[in-house]
């Protein structure tokens, strides 16, 4: 009951506006779970402004980063919410692959007549859900741990992907998205906006809504949030089957962006992704951490790469870079208490 | 009990004599096959598609093994390839890795089957060693990035004369070090024009794409974009569409698939060197067969024509469309009478 008490006290104590302000933003600070990764942002960018002589706070560069850790952002939107459960989802690029194709094929394109419109957002969002869907259902119905499902999965949804799209690379001919995307009525690019909206929504979910506080119940003690009557299993598949709608919307935003569509648009995504989960601060033991942290984990990699580019770090090292990263991030947020042994 | 005797008999013999179907209709026909690492890009997808050509034409059944990426898969599709034919084949291969040479020279060489190899080998393995390898064959990666910088190049406001950034393939490829080492030749020829940064992009578009995007935010006078390949190009154009550059500042690739033809046409890409794996193919199963038919012999190929380099095709604006209609969308006659037509260097 401390925050309250010292939430009364602020209120009696007369103090300057600004002092409250700073006092509630405190607060707010300690409460969020975002500390650390706000500290690490602002160093980060710190760094890199000296190394690059200021270029990374340049406005066009600012734009550039914004606008490269919109889809990443949306992706791990989605994939933290099977690690809060204490699982983990490893079919984001399977599950990216076939969006990516059906959202190639159902435009407007080149190889055969269709023409869904802006139908293809709801359609991709609806293909990644159903595939999150099936994903939760072979997880906890057949008892098959989670990254083996899901990377089973991952391959079963990339096959497809392949079947369908027969190495074709389909182009896009309806650019309505491509120019949404890239527009800035605010200021940032849209895809930006459309990336923080959604952070701010899984968040809410995470934080008001009582399935978001199951999610959590069901990461820290599975075994408790069963005694106390939570539908665990309803529980986890609803989270595979959000991050799958979530990889759904990244499909129609990476491939509209790009204005092609192949099997291979998934590649090379799942590495970044969870790596920004984990630097977000969200634990892999599950439990903790929530849309925020995946959030500010995005930025924190953007803005690495982005200023490892800027400074001209030798490519040879970069992706060392990553992987060491990912590692500090792990050895930082695991929380060994609720691991007997590692494995 | 008698009945069950009699029924494991049955079934056993109808198995046997199953077995000796298959293997006489085999026997008969030589298996044309290639191995290829998987049927999610056209490149790899026309392999297979040159060789059902070829079967087509010459009446021989046609098998494809697709690795996946996968060496391990790759050895036992081999395996059960060679029992399934009774060695009955002629096989071209292209290599998941370099490395994995070696043991498929073994099994083919065991089987007594001629085989032509594409790109990957290591260096110290020898065609020599292997009596039935007929041949290892590979584009030649530092005239494509020579060629497709050159050409970008004269693309410039002064022609010849600026500054590029450079998008490189996965910094451990064979393909992806010899184009840079073309790009680096042509840097040389042309001093006036510098490279102010380069980055690898994986042969990945999207990677490419975030790549320029941010060069191009440390960069934004660059007049042109070299990329080791037209996958990567692909995201190039997007990044440079998004900049506003699109049609001004150009790029260029190799490969040869259909989007940097398209994008040549609409004036974003400046070259490309196709690469025709369906001749690849039809290459390789020619000069496996004629070693099987007896009508090349093996031992008397001389070393700078047993492991070679040949040419691709140069597409640019001007011959793109014609190029397109009469090679790209139609199954070409090739001429594979004369093995070494594109020869143009020995691999040492």
């Amino acid at each position: 009951m401390r925050p309250a008490a010292s939430n009364t006290d602020a209120m009696r104590v007369p103090k300057s506006m600004s002092g409250t302000a700073v006092e509630v933003t405190k607060r707010w600070l300690r409460r969020s779970g975002i500390v650390a990764q706000l500290i690490s942002l602002v160093l980060v960018i710190a760094v890199f402004a000296l190394g690059t002589e200021g270029k990374n706070l340049s406005g066009a560069n600012i734009q550039v980063v914004l606008s490269l850790a919109a889809i990443p952002a949306i992706l791990a939107a989605g994939l933290h919410l099977t690690i809060v459960i204490g699982g983990i989802d490893l079919s984001l690029q399977g599950t990216v692959a076939l969006c990516a194709v059906f959202v190639g094929l159902l435009s407007r394109n080149k190889f055969n007549g269709n023409d869904v419109g802006l139908w293809v957002v709801p359609i991709g969002i609806a293909i990644g859900g159903a595939c999150g869907l099936v994903t939760g259902l072979l997880h906890t119905k057949l008892r098959i741990p989670s990254f083996i499902t899901t990377l089973g999965i991952s391959w079963v949804l990339y096959g497809l992907a392949v079947y369908i799209n027969r190495a074709m690379i389909i182009s896009l001919q309806d650019d309505r998205i491509q120019t949404f995307i890239n527009d800035k009525p605010l200021g940032i690019a849209n895809i930006a906006v459309v990336a923080l909206a959604i952070a701010l929504i899984v968040q809410f979910f995470e934080d008001r809504t009582r399935t978001g506080r199951y999610l959590y119940a069901v990461g820290g003690d599975e075994a408790l949030a069963k005694q106390l009557g939570v539908k665990v299993d309803r529980v986890k598949i609803l989270a595979f089957a959000v991050a799958g709608c979530l990889y759904g919307l990244g499909a129609v935003l990476l491939v509209n962006r790009m204005g092609t569509a192949t099997s291979r648009a998934g590649l090379n995504l799942l590495f970044p992704v969870i790596t920004a989960v984990a630097v977000g601060g969200v634990s892999l033991t599950g439990g903790l951490g929530g849309a925020k942290n995946a959030l500010f984990g995005t930025l924190i990699l953007t803005v690495l790469n982005n200023g490892m580019v800027l400074m001209a770090v030798n490519p040879y090292a970069q992706t060392a870079v990553n992987g060491v990263v990912l590692i500090a991030a792990v050895a930082l947020t695991l929380d060994r208490k609720k691991l007997g042994f590692i494995k | 009990m008698k009945k069950t005797r009699f029924l494991v008999a049955l079934l056993a013999g109808l198995a046997v004599s199953l077995s000796g179907v298959v293997q006489s209709s085999a026997a008969d026909k030589t298996t044309l096959v290639v191995m290829i690492r998987g049927l999610d890009n056209p490149y790899h997808a026309n392999y297979a598609a040159g060789a059902k050509a070829l079967g087509q034409a010459l009446g021989l059944p046609v098998d494809v093994l697709s690795s996946e990426g996968n060496s391990q898969k790759q050895f036992a599709d081999l395996k059960a390839e060679i029992a399934k034919t009774g060695g009955n084949m002629v096989v071209n291969v292209d290599p998941n890795e370099a490395p994995d040479v070696v043991p498929i020279a073994k099994m083919l060489e065991d089987a007594g089957v001629y085989w032509v190899n594409w790109w990957n080998k290591p260096d110290d393995v020898k065609l020599q060693t292997y009596p039935h390898w007929v041949g290892h064959i590979a584009f030649d990666a530092v005239e494509q990035g020579y060629f497709n910088a050159t050409e970008l190049f004269k693309t410039f406001k002064t022609p010849n004369k600026g500054s590029i950034i450079a998008i490189q393939g996965m910094l451990s490829n064979n393909a992806a070090i010899g184009r840079f080492q073309g790009l680096q030749k042509a840097l040389k020829e042309f001093p006036d024009v510098k490279l102010v940064q380069w980055e690898a992009a994986d042969w990945d578009t999207n990677k490419a794409y975030e790549v320029t995007k941010q060069l191009l935010a440390a960069h934004p006078d660059v007049d042109g974009v070299w990329s080791a390949n037209d996958n990567m190009a692909i995201g190039i154009v997007a990044a440079l569409k998004e900049a506003g550059l699109a049609g001004k500042v150009l790029t260029c690739g190799t490969d040869g698939i259909p989007d940097a033809f398209d994008a040549i046409e609409a004036g974003s890409q400046a070259s490309t060197e196709f690469m025709d794996s369906r001749y690849q193919a039809q290459l390789g199963l020619t000069m496996a067969l004629a070693a099987k038919d007896g009508k090349l012999d093996v031992k008397a190929i001389s070393p700078e024509h047993r492991a070679f380099l040949i040419a691709g095709t140069h597409v640019t604006r001007d011959n793109v469309k014609t190029f397109v209609a009469e090679t790209v969308k139609v199954m070409p006659t090739y001429d594979l009478k004369d093995f070494y037509s594109k020869w143009v260097a020995a691999i040492k």
